[in-house]
C-alpha cells in the first residue's frame, strides 16, 4: 500500500493541480457504501470541498447502480482490470489517500473512522465531515481490496446496497368502504395493543414537524434491518400517539438505537429480560411535557409514554423483532411497551445524567440503557447517606445473578428523598457512585462449590474485605454503576436497573444529544 | 370517504440467496465448525468434530469462534469460511 511521502501512480482524471483524495470502493462493501455520505460532505455540496476521486473495483453497471443508490456525488474511476488498485495498493477498502497538489500522498486512511475522516477535513480547511451522534459507529473495518482477493474468489452475484439514502415512499393502503381503521391495524399491523391508525393525514401532521425528507433513511434497524424513512418514522410515532413535536426527540432516538455500541441487534434477540430504557434529560423535558416525578415509570404522561411506545412500535414493525418471533426473550419485560423516564433535574441535588457525560446544561439529550425491569429498594428508616446506599448495595448484588460479577452493570434510580438524605450528608453524585461501587460485594462463602452461575469466573474476580467479609466486587468499574435522580417528592424508595451484558462484547449505554 | 394508512411496517427488500445443493457426501469435504462464543460451545463442537472425523471420514474440519454471541459474525470471520463445503454453527448454554 501507498505510505505517506510517496509518489502517486496516474489515475484517469489526473490529480495534479490540487489536493484530490483518492478512495477505493467496492460496490458490495458495507462499509464503502456507509462513507459514501461522509465523502460526499468533503467534496461539499456544490464542488466547494476537496477534489474527491472514487476508484470503484467493480463493472460498470454495478457502479452505476451503487451510484445511484447511495447517491455518491463525486466522481467514481471504474478499475475494470484493477491495475490502479494494484498500483495503488490499498489492503482494504475503502482505503482513502490524500494527495498533495504534486501527486504526493500525505496522509492515509483504512476503513471508516470518523476520526480520522475530520483530520483529513481539518487538513483541508474544511468543516467537520462527521458527526458523533449520527448514529454510525466511530470506525468499522472495510473488506479485503479485490485485488488482493485470491482468484476466482471476486465472483460478484447481486451485490447488495445495504447503505442507500433514501428508500421509496411507503405503500398507501386504502381501506374498503366499512372497514374499522383500528380493526384493519389490529389485524394487519399485529400489535398487542390498540394503535391510532397512521392515515395519510396525520402522517403528514407528523412530517410537517420536522424539515427532513420524508424518504430520507434515518437508520437500519436491527436485527431485520427494515430502513427506517422519516415517513414510517412518523407513521409509528403516528401510531403510538405522539404529539407532533415529539419528531424532535424521537429522530434523535432512532440514531442512538441503532448505535453499534448500543446494539439493539443483540438485545431485541436474547433470551434475557432487557428492553430499552428512555432517560430524558434537559429543557426538552419542560418543552414537550415529560414527566420526571411521582409514578415516573408508569403512565403518568404523554409524552414519556408515548416516546417508549414509538421507539418500540420502530423496533418491532421496522425491526421486526417480533415477540412470538425473533425476540427469543424468556419471560419478556413490561418495559416493550414503553420504558422512557425523565430525570427530576429540578429535585437532584447533583449534576444530571447528560452533564456527567459530557453535555452542557442548556442542552437535551436521551440515554439508552438495555434495562431488566426496575427492582425495588425501600429504605424508610435509614437516618444517613450511608444506610440508604447500603440498601441499593443489596439490590445491586442482585444484578443478573447474585454471584455474577464483572460483566454487568446498573443503573440507579435514586428517589428524591434518599437524593436528598445522601447528599445532606456530604455525598456527590461521584461519591455516592464510588461508596456503591467500593460496597457491592458478594460474600466469598457464597461461593460454596455447587458450579452455580456466576461461580465457574471467580478466579477471575476481586477479592476485597466489605465490612470486614471477604467478598468479590460486583462490578468492573465505577463506570459501570451510573444514577440518575427521578420520582416523586414523597417516599423514601430507589430502584436499581440491571443491565444486559455489558460492554463492547454486550451493550453499551448510549447518549445522544436532541 | 375511504381512509387511506401509510404503510408503518417494513418494505424493505431483501435479495433472498438461493440455498447450495446440499451435500452428498461428507467423505473428504472441507468443514467449518462455528463456535458462537456461548459457554460450553466448545463441548458440544469437540465431540461434533470427533463423530465428524470418526463416522464420515471428513476431509479438513476448520474451527472459528465469533468475537460474541450477542452480535452478528463479522465480515472477517465469514471471509474466512469462503470456500469451504459446509458450516455448522452451533451454540450452547
Amino acid at each position: 500500500m501507498l505510505e505517506q511521502g510517496q509518489q502517486s501512480p496516474s489515475i484517469p482524471g489526473g490529480i495534479s493541480g490540487s489536493p484530490a483524495v483518492v478512495v477505493f470502493l467496492e460496490t458490495d462493501c458495507p462499509t464503502c457504501q456507509l462513507s459514501i455520505p461522509y465523502l460526499n460532505r468533503l467534496a461539499g455540496d456544490e464542488g466547494d470541498g476537496a477534489r474527491v476521486i472514487g476508484v470503484s473495483q467493480d463493472s460498470e453497471e454495478a457502479t452505476r447502480e451503487f451510484v445511484a443508490r447511495t447517491a455518491a456525488t463525486f466522481q467514481v474511476t471504474l478499475d475494470p482490470d484493477l491495475a490502479i488498485s494494484r498500483a495503488w495498493d490499498p489492503v482494504a477498502v475503502p482505503s482513502l489517500f490524500l494527495v498533495d497538489a504534486a501527486g504526493r500522498v500525505i496522509e492515509t486512511l483504512i476503513g471508516f473512522d470518523k476520526d480520522g475522516l475530520n483530520a483529513i477535513a481539518a487538513r483541508l480547511g474544511l468543516p467537520q465531515v462527521a458527526d458523533a451522534y449520527d448514529g454510525a459507529p466511530a470506525r468499522k473495518p472495510g473488506c479485503a481490496s479485490r485485488h488482493r482477493e485470491p482468484a476466482g474468489s471476486a465472483v460478484l452475484s447481486a451485490p447488495v446496497v445495504v447503505h442507500r439514502a433514501t428508500a421509496p415512499q411507503a405503500a398507501r393502503i386504502t381501506l374498503e368502504d366499512g372497514e374499522d381503521a383500528h380493526e384493519y391495524c389490529r389485524r394487519v399491523f399485529g400489535d398487542a395493543l390498540p394503535v391510532v391508525p397512521p392515515t395519510v393525514e396525520r402522517v403528514e401532521r407528523m412530517l410537517r414537524a420536522t424539515s427532513l425528507a420524508p424518504e430520507s433513511i434515518i437508520a437500519r434497524i436491527p436485527p431485520c434491518y427494515g430502513e427506517a424513512t422519516v415517513e414510517k418514522i412518523a407513521a409509528n410515532a403516528v401510531m403510538a400517539g405522539c404529539a407532533p413535536e415529539m419528531m424532535r426527540v424521537l429522530i434523535p432516538l432512532v440514531r442512538a438505537v441503532c448505535d453499534e455500541r448500543f446494539n439493539i441487534h443483540g438485545v431485541q434477540a436474547t433470551t434475557h429480560f432487557a428492553a430499552p430504557l428512555v432517560v430524558v434529560n434537559g429543557p426538552v423535558r419542560g418543552e414537550l411535557g415529560f414527566a420526571c416525578g411521582q409514578n415516573v415509570f408508569s403512565n403518568v404522561a404523554r409524552a414519556n409514554s408515548t416516546l417508549g411506545r414509538a421507539l418500540q412500535l420502530i423496533l418491532l414493525n421496522l425491526g421486526g423483532a417480533r415477540p412470538d418471533g425473533i425476540d427469543m426473550s424468556a419471560l419478556g419485560n413490561p418495559g416493550k411497551f414503553s420504558c422512557c423516564i425523565a430525570e427530576n433535574q429540578e429535585r437532584s441535588p447533583w449534576e444530571p445524567l447528560h452533564v456527567e457525560l459530557g453535555f452542557r446544561p442548556d442542552q437535551s439529550a436521551v440515554t439508552l440503557f438495555a434495562a431488566e425491569p426496575p427492582r425495588g429498594v425501600s429504605e424508610h428508616t435509614a437516618p444517613g447517606a450511608r444506610g440508604v446506599l447500603k440498601a441499593i448495595t443489596r439490590a445491586l448484588a442482585t444484578v443478573w445473578s447474585y454471584r455474577a460479577c464483572l460483566h454487568y452493570e446498573a443503573l440507579v434510580v435514586v428517589g428524591p428523598e434518599h437524593a436528598r438524605t445522601i447528599a445532606r450528608d456530604g455525598f456527590s453524585k461521584l461519591d455516592a457512585r464510588r461508596f456503591l461501587f467500593d460496597h457491592t460485594g458478594i460474600p466469598v462463602r457464597a461461593y460454596d462449590g455447587d458450579g452455580g452461575e456466576g461461580t465457574q469466573l471467580a478466579h477471575l474476580y476481586e477479592q476485597v474485605a466489605i465490612d470486614g467479609e471477604p467478598c468479590y466486587r460486583k462490578f468492573r468499574s465505577l463506570d459501570s454503576i451510573r444514577i440518575v435522580v427521578a420520582g416523586g417528592a414523597a417516599g423514601k424508595f430507589s430502584a436499581v436497573l440491571g443491565s444486559w451484558g455489558a460492554g463492547p462484547r454486550g451493550s453499551q449505554m448510549v447518549t445522544y444529544p436532541v | 370517504m375511504p381512509i387511506t394508512l401509510v404503510n408503518p411496517m417494513n418494505e424493505t427488500t431483501h435479495p433472498a440467496a438461493a440455498a447450495p445443493p446440499r451435500l452428498a457426501t461428507l467423505a473428504g469435504k472441507t468443514l467449518a465448525l462455528v463456535d458462537i462464543s456461548k459457554p460450553g460451545g466448545a463441548v458440544f463442537l469437540d465431540r461434533l468434530e470427533g463423530l465428524l472425523r470418526e463416522r464420515y471420514a471428513v476431509g479438513r474440519v476448520i474451527r472459528e469462534s465469533k468475537p460474541t454471541f450477542t452480535r452478528p459474525a463479522p465480515e472477517s470471520l465469514i471471509e474466512k469460511l469462503r470456500g469451504v463445503d459446509a458450516v455448522v454453527e452451533a451454540l450452547a448454554d
